[in-house]
This record gives C-alpha cells, structure tokens and sequence, in this order.
C-alpha cells in the first residue's frame, strides 16, 4: 500500500504543530521520520491514524484521497499504529485486546473466544509473534505487551504499520528483536512509519529517513547519513553528541545505600536489597530498563517512599525514612523523574518555583512572612545563571518549554549548599539543546566535587555521563562496570544475566 | 474457551497484588475480639436460666404456610458460649495461619454475632417462652431492603465499569420513588409505575453523564448536587402535590407471586420465593449485567471504556457515547430501585430513601465492582439494616439512636478497613477528553 501525505497542516490555536507536511510511503518500505520532542511527529501520526484532524492537507492511500473521521476509519483503510503508550488495558487477556472494536460474537452479542483465540493463533504463526492468547495482558513483560499491540494493529489486516517511539521502554535486546521483527514485515510487503528520536536505531533499520522540525520537513536522506549529519539535521545546528569529562579525584562516600528494601504501591518489594555508593567527585549513573525498582528507589532516597528495611546514609547521617524535608536539609538535590508532577507546581511562578524546598527560610521568609524582594532576586539571579528561558520570572513554570522546565528544577537544586545530586531521568523528553546543557551542569558538578547519582533508562546517556555503571533488574543490582563496557554486556546486565568483569 | 474468560476475568488480572500478611493478623484479631464479646456479653451477659425461642414459620404467608417447623427453645447462655467459641476458635486460625480467605472468615464471625445477638434481645427468664425470635421473618423482611441496595449497586457498577462514578444513585432512589408512589396511585399498576421510574432515572442518569461526559465536571460534586436537587424536588412535591392531594401517595403494595414448588422450601422458600414482581427483577438483573459485562462484547467495550478509555477510542470505541449510554442506563436501573423501595415501604415522604444510595455504592466497593460480589454484600448490610431496625422494638439496653446509626459504622469499618485496597477499574471517575 503507497500512503501520502499532502501538504498536512494541523494547528492548536496559534501554534502550527504541522506545517505542509508532504511524504509518501512505498510498499515495503521502512520509513523512518525522526525529530525532536515536540517537532511535530506524534501529531503528523494522530493526524494519519484519525486521531486529530488536519486543518489543511490530504492523504491519499494507492493515489486515492481518504478521509478518517476517527480511528476506526483509518484501521479500516489498513493503517495500524502501535503507540508509545501502549493501548492495551492491562486487565484484559492478550485475546481481548486483539479483538477489542472487531469482536466475534455469536447469539446474543456473546462474545466468541474461539475464532478470537484462532485469529491470534494464526497470525502469530504467519508473523513469527508467539503471544498466549489467554495471558493478562498486565503480566506480560513489556516487549510481550509490544509484541501484542503489534498483533493488534496486523489483525485488522494492516497494510502501513506506525510504530511510535516503539524502543523507549525496550532493553537492547528486544530493540534487536524488534527491528528484527520490522524487517521481517517489510519482506511480506507491509510498509512500515517508524517514528524516533534515536539515531542509531534510524541507521540499522531504515529505508529512507524524513526528518522533521518544528513541524516542518526539512529533508529526507538515506541511511547512509552520518550520526552527526542527522543530528544536525533535527536540531539545526551543529551538535555536540559527546560530553567531555576531564578524570578528577574521587573523594569519600557520600551516599551510601545498604541492603535496601522498598515496596511499590500494590505491596511488592521492588526494590529488593540495593547496596550502592556513591562518592564525592564521581557520578554514578543507574542503569535499568523502566519498572526495574529505580523509581521506587530514588523516591526512597528522597524520603517520598518508605524504605521496609535497608539504611540510606547521606555523609555518614542516617537519612533512612526521615521527612522529605529532613533529606533536602541535610544536602540531598533531588531533580524528580516527572518534572511536571513533581519536580514543579506548573500553576506557580518560576520564581516561587525557584524557591520550593526553602520557602521558610531566611531570606526567603522571615517571622512566617514571606520576603517577595528576597524571592524576586532570587528568581533573576538563576534565570540568568541558568539560562532560563521565560518571558518574566513571573510566568507560571506551566508555560515554559520542558527544557526550561528541567533547567528550573535543577537551578533550584544546585543553588543550595548540597551533598550529593540526584536526578532521576534528567534529560526525558527535552531536545538535543537542553540535553547538552544539563548534561554539562551535571558534569560541571562532579568537577566540583559532589557526588552525583543519575537514574536513567537511555543508555546512551548513562554510557556518557557515568563514572561507574550500575545496572538494576528486577530490584536488584545486577552489576556495577566501568563506562567502557560493551553495549551488548550492559543490555545482557539488564535482562538480568551477570557479566564477569565487574568493578 | 468460552468459560476462560468469565466473571472472574477483573480478579484473575491481579496476582500479583499481595495481600499485605499483617491485614490478615488484624482480622483474625478483630475476630477474636467478636469471639469474646459474644462469649461475655450474649453467653455469661445471659442469666443462667434464660431461655430464648427460635420460631420458622412464618407469620404470615400470602400462600400459607405449606409446611410446619417445630419451634427451638434453648438455653442462652451456653448457646451463645458455643457461638463465641466458633468465632474465637476461627479468629485464633486466622492469627496463626493467616489464610487467605481471612475475611471469610470474619464474615462467619460476623453472622455468629448476629445470632448470639438475637438470641440474646429475645432472652426471657425462667422456663416459660415468652419472646421470640422469627428466622423466617428477619429473613423476608430483610429482602425488601436487600432488593433495593442490589437495584443500588447494579446501577453503581454499571456506571463504575464505564468509567463514571454514580454518587447520584441516592438521587434516583428518590426519583424513583416520588414518580412510583404517584403513578401507582393514579394507575393502580405497579408496571406502569416501573416504566415511569425507569424513565425518571434514566433522565437522572442522563443529567449526570451530560455534566461528567460533556461538560467534563467533577463526578463526585455533581452526584452529590443531583442527590440534593432531587431531595429538594421530592420535598417540593410533597408539600405542593402529595400532601393536598393524598390520594396520589396512596402507599401501595404489590401482592406476592409464589414460584410453584419452590415457595414449599422451609425458611428458604418464603424468603426467595414468594416475593413480589421487584425482587424477582433484581435477581433477572444480577444474571443479566454480570452475563452482559463480562460476557458479551457490549460488556467487553465498556469495560474497555472504564480500564483505557484511550485504547478503546484507538480502535474506533465511542468513549463518549458509551459512557453515556452505560450510565443512563445505570440511572434506569436505580430509578427502578427507587419504585422497588417506595412499594415496600408504603407512602412516599422526603428523607425515606434514608441514605440506601451511598450504601448501595458501598455494597459496589464491597462487592469489588462485580454484580456477584454487590450480591453479597447487599445482603450483608440489607440484614444488619433490618436487624437493627428489629432490635429498636424488643428489649436491649442500647439507646434507639446509637442503632440507627450501626448499619453507617458497618458500612464504614468495612469500606475503609475491613476489604483493605481493591482495584476500581483504572480510569474509574476519570474524564475523557480527545487531545
């Protein structure tokens, strides 16, 4: 199936999302559209499955123009899509979701679990995806759960599969898997939309490359294209796609966790006896494919979640199970994984935002009163230092860009006398630009001698920024390795198999 | 296969929730404490002489009693001794072995102290049987209320599956019942009367989804404001209407229809089977929405709609107009409980649904979202409410207005404590919006 795109224009208010968007998707062909955040390619793709409709443009589909008035319709013209997050609810059987909006039914609207399971069954067989029909969807682990909502999208008889940022939750493995599996499909004649923000993966696996921004195409290349070509490309300047670390003395220990034990929210001990530490002068980055414990872990450091048994020690002082306000007073800088629920009050001003975790204290506040002039210069003085981008420090940290939302949380970290520097997912969803910035500030202080521990499920970026390596599965530490480390034995690590070479 | 994905499906997706082990040690405290209360309070808090009879035919039938129970005279005490001793020795298990079926367990105790209760309010001194108490009545009268907190929970549940959180079942209780009472009068047709209360519950139904679907309100504050706007209709109508004109709340009954055969059954007979047109139609509606929830592919997309309703929007599910469509039709069903109340309570008066909405919400939560569980526990609070209602007339030492206010505190303890953390469906009172 040939699917265009014709000069796709979609606009929220004054913002243009798309902006004349043409592209055209051969049979057979990986396409690959890649970009930043928010330039544009998550909208492009609600726009060509139904989702959102386009204020200017066409799609043609084998040179005829459709119209999708929802998503049903653009599943019906053979478009499937496998989300980023998947559409699957997590209770239901695997069979369920399949058929969920094409349900066999006989008498009396029964469901028919029968032809539901067989259906499964034999596209599992044509397309090499074994899933059990009858597993829970929920207790699947995630590459199974992709594996389904690709199922999905083929039994409606998909001819153009979107995969959106389908390797964000995936470990290195089940990316090989994955592009294995897009190859496969692309031989039976499916066309394939593969949206990324990864260059690597764009090269292994693409036919031709689109890259988008700010809503714009801006060219299209084969995957011959250099890394630093197409990272220019996306971002529009030249980028810096190493982050250089002079080597500095390591001192003490900073942050020390010991046989540490934390349940998550349905009672399970997902962290199950993490011993790590941290030194003053090194960062450490924790490696870890997403839902491993390392949430649950960093709420624990930052006094948000109870620790069942264990001791965490800040310099020594036993911080285990004290207030929040207890850990950030005694120098525990805490940039949380989701910076808008709990990183910032996005209704706020930046500059109360700015003064968060100190707004009692002198100069801040005094007698219970709260000193607005002492806040104010407060506000100027990190907006500059920080390079905060904000029309005033009285904006609400709501309108700023996630780049300059991070830049604010972590101004408001790193301006109070700290111990150690936490930062859970520091660069999630933020362009190449702020990556670069806060990448620097993170490097800037372990140059200076805090101990920094960085959370993060992009191995790229534990693989540029840590010292040492530490890799959790299941709530364990299943490693800790230099950063030099094969990218094939730091993906073995977090499918849980051990390596040799431990440091 | 079929029987792969039946009504346990929602329970079967949560293995991997553990039961946290010292919950269980805290029921199987509590059970031990129910143990001793009975032991000291209903056994040796009984005179060594007295007795208490136990009586199974019932009073009056409309078809008679076919059959003929002897009355049970027992010695209070060491009866009651023996009801507490079950209890204890079950509390004592639970603290060892912590089962699983903990809260089973509690719930046995429970209906030991329920019994030892009664046998002790109707205890006489002296040999002679003067007080009884009538198994078979407790039972019949408790249906009524039993019948309508299921009308209740079905509604809650249907809404809930869908995603909208139905704290106006209280609200359609009472339209209902002001729309029953007067059509009932007028007509003479308790059928007619359903088919109005049906429609006055759908419309309030449709009031709710048209502020929670479209208008994206607070599910919680606008349920509770329907519940008020309703009360202040019913009072409106009752000065303006129902007072000057009485014979428009006429108070009627419906007659009972005995199932043939079955009705004969001892105690179990009269009390499931010659019943009237209302609670035969809330036991076609436990089989109906539990058939159609997890049976049928409507139930498959509201579920869909209630769990994710963004995936179900992916593949071409009308988020919206399900949800709509599920909770008028959960308002149809509480409008039809709100007639079910009013043609076994008699005249319509404002306050008479007396709170039965927000327990009937409750007996949803108890029952885990599932029209089997809201069931069980209908008939729990259905029973506790009648019970105490009973105890206000015979001769207990505990003030009048402490025991209305029981079955609230059994609503309380178990919502809050006694079933701990159970999983709504996931996107439960939360709005959709296309983004």
């Amino acid at each position: 199936m040939r699917v265009e795109l014709k000069g796709i224009t979609k606009r929220f208010g004054s913002f243009t999302a798309n902006d004349q968007i043409d592209l055209v998707v051969e049979p057979g062909q990986i396409h690959c559209l890649l970009g930043e955040n928010g330039a544009g390619k998550s909208t492009l793709m609600n726009v060509l499955f139904g989702l959102l409709r386009a204020e200017e443009g066409e799609i043609l589909i084998d040179g005829t123009a459709v119209n999708f008035a929802n998503s049903g319709d653009a599943v019906r013209h053979g478009i499937g899509m496998v989300h980023q997050h998947f559409m699957l609810v997590p209770v239901f059987t695997a069979a369920e979701n399949v058929v969920l909006g094409f349900e066999p039914t006989r008498s009396f609207n029964r469901l028919d679990h029968k032809t539901a399971n067989a259906q499964i069954h034999e596209l599992s067989q044509k397309f090499g995806l074994e899933v059990d029909p009858d597993a829970v969807v929920e207790n699947l682990s995630v590459g199974l759960q992709q594996r389904v909502e690709i199922l999905k999208a083929l039994s409606h008889d998909a001819e153009l599969l979107i995969l959106d940022e389908p390797t964000a939750v995936l470990t290195p493995q089940e990316i090989d898997a994955l592009m294995e599996i897009m190859r496969s499909l692309a031989r039976d004649g499916k066309s394939i939309l593969f949206i990324t923000h990864k260059l690597k993966e764009v090269r292994a696996v693409a036919d031709v490359i689109t890259v988008i921004r700010q809503g714009r195409v801006v060219d299209s290349v084969p995957p011959t294209e250099s890394e630093g070509e197409l990272a220019s490309l996306m971002v529009g300047r030249e980028v810096n796609l190493t982050v250089n670390k002079e080597v500095t003395p390591v001192g003490d220990v900073v942050l020390e966790l010991r046989d540490v034990v934390v349940r998550d929210d349905r009672g399970l001990a997902v962290v199950n006896g993490v011993s790590l530490d941290v030194r003053a002068g090194e960062i450490v980055a924790l490696a870890g494919v997403q839902g491993n414990g390392q949430t649950e872990l960093a709420e624990a450091v930052a006094g948000l979640r109870r620790v069942e048994s264990g001791t965490i020690s800040l310099r020594g002082r036993d911080i285990t199970n004290l207030s929040p306000r207890e850990i950030l007073d005694a120098g525990l800088g805490h940039v949380p994984e989701d910076r808008q629920r709990d990183g910032l009050v996005l209704s706020m001003s930046v500059a109360d935002n700015l003064v968060l975790n100190t707004p009692r204290r002198a100069p801040f506040a005094r007698r219970g009163t709260r000193n607005l002039t002492a806040v104010a210069a407060n506000a100027r003085d990190l907006v500059q230092r920080f390079d905060i981008r904000t029309s005033s420090i009285d904006a609400t940290a709501g309108s700023l860009s996630g780049g300059n939302q991070q830049k604010v949380i972590v101004a408001r970290e790193l301006s109070r006398p700290l111990t150690c520097f936490m930062a859970s997912q520091p660069t999630r969803g933020l362009d190449v630009g702020s990556i670069e910035y806060v990448h620097r500030q993170i490097v800037n202080q372990r140059n200076e001698g805090l101990g920094v521990f960085i959370i993060s499920s992009e191995l790229d970026e534990v693989v540029a920024l840590g010292d040492r390596i530490a890799v959790m599965y299941a709530g364990k530490i299943t490693g800790v390795v230099e950063p030099t480390t094969s990218r094939e034995d730091i993906g073995l690590l977090m499918t849980g198999a051990s390596v040799v070479d431990h440091v | 296969m079929s029987a792969r994905v039946d009504v346990t499906t929602p329970e079967a997706a949560v293995p991997a929730v553990r039961e946290p082990v010292g919950r269980r040690r805290v029921i199987g405290a509590l059970t031990i404490a129910l143990g001793l209360f009975i032991i000291f309070v209903f056994g040796f808090g009984s005179a060594g002489g007295a007795h208490s009879v136990v009586v199974f035919n019932p009073i009056n039938l409309s078809s008679g009693a076919p059959w003929n129970l002897s009355n049970l005279t027992v010695l209070t005490r060491w009866w009651n001794v023996v009801l507490g001793l079950v209890a204890l020795a079950l509390g004592v298990e639970t603290w060892v072995r912590r089962p699983a079926g903990a809260l089973a367990r509690f719930g046995v105790g429970g209906v030991m102290f329920f019994l030892a209760l009664l046998l002790w309010s109707v205890r006489q001194p002296g040999p002679a049987p003067i007080g009884t108490i009538n198994i078979t009545s407790v039972l019949v009268n408790s249906s009524a209320v039993i019948m309508v907190l299921i009308f209740g929970s079905l509604s809650g549940v249907l809404c809930e599956r869908s995603g909208v959180v139905n704290i106006a079942i209280e609200g359609q209780f009472i339209g209902g019942a002001v729309a029953g009472a007067m059509v009932d009068s007028t007509t003479n047709s308790f059928w007619l009367a359903a088919l109005v209360g049906i429609i006055v519950g759908a419309l309030v139904g449709w009031l709710l989804a048209l502020l929670a679907v479209r208008y994206i309100a607070d599910q919680i504050i606008i349920g509770v404001v329907i519940v008020t706007l309703m009360g202040s209709i019913s009072s409106y109508l009752n000065i303006q209407v129902l007072a000057p004109y009485p014979n428009l709340n006429l108070g009627n009954q419906p007659s009972n229809v005995a199932i043939p055969l079955l009705y004969k059954i001892p105690v179990i007979g009269p009390t499931l089977f010659d019943e009237n047109m209302f609670f035969y139609a809330a036991v076609a509606l436990v089989a109906l929405t539990s058939f159609g929830l997890f049976r049928t592919r409507w139930g498959l997309r509201v579920r869909s709609v209630g769990e994710h309703p963004k995936a179900a929007e992916s593949v071409g599910i009308n988020v919206a107009r399900v949800r709509y469509s599920t909770v008028v039709l959960g308002g149809a069903v509480a409008g039809l409980g709100g007639v079910a109340f009013i043609a076994t309570q008699g005249q319509f008066q404002p306050g008479i649904t007396s709170g039965y909405g927000y327990i009937a919400l409750a007996a949803m939560i108890f029952g885990k979202w599932k029209p089997s569980g809201a069931v069980v526990a209908s008939i729990l609070f259905g029973v506790s409410a009648y019970l105490v209602q009973n105890l206000q007339n015979s001769n207990v030492p505990i003030s009048t207005e402490f025991l209305t206010m029981f079955p609230y505190l059994v609503t309380i303890a178990v919502v809050a404590g006694l079933i701990g953390r159970v999983r709504p469906p996931a996107a439960d009172g939360v709005p959709y919006q296309r983004d």
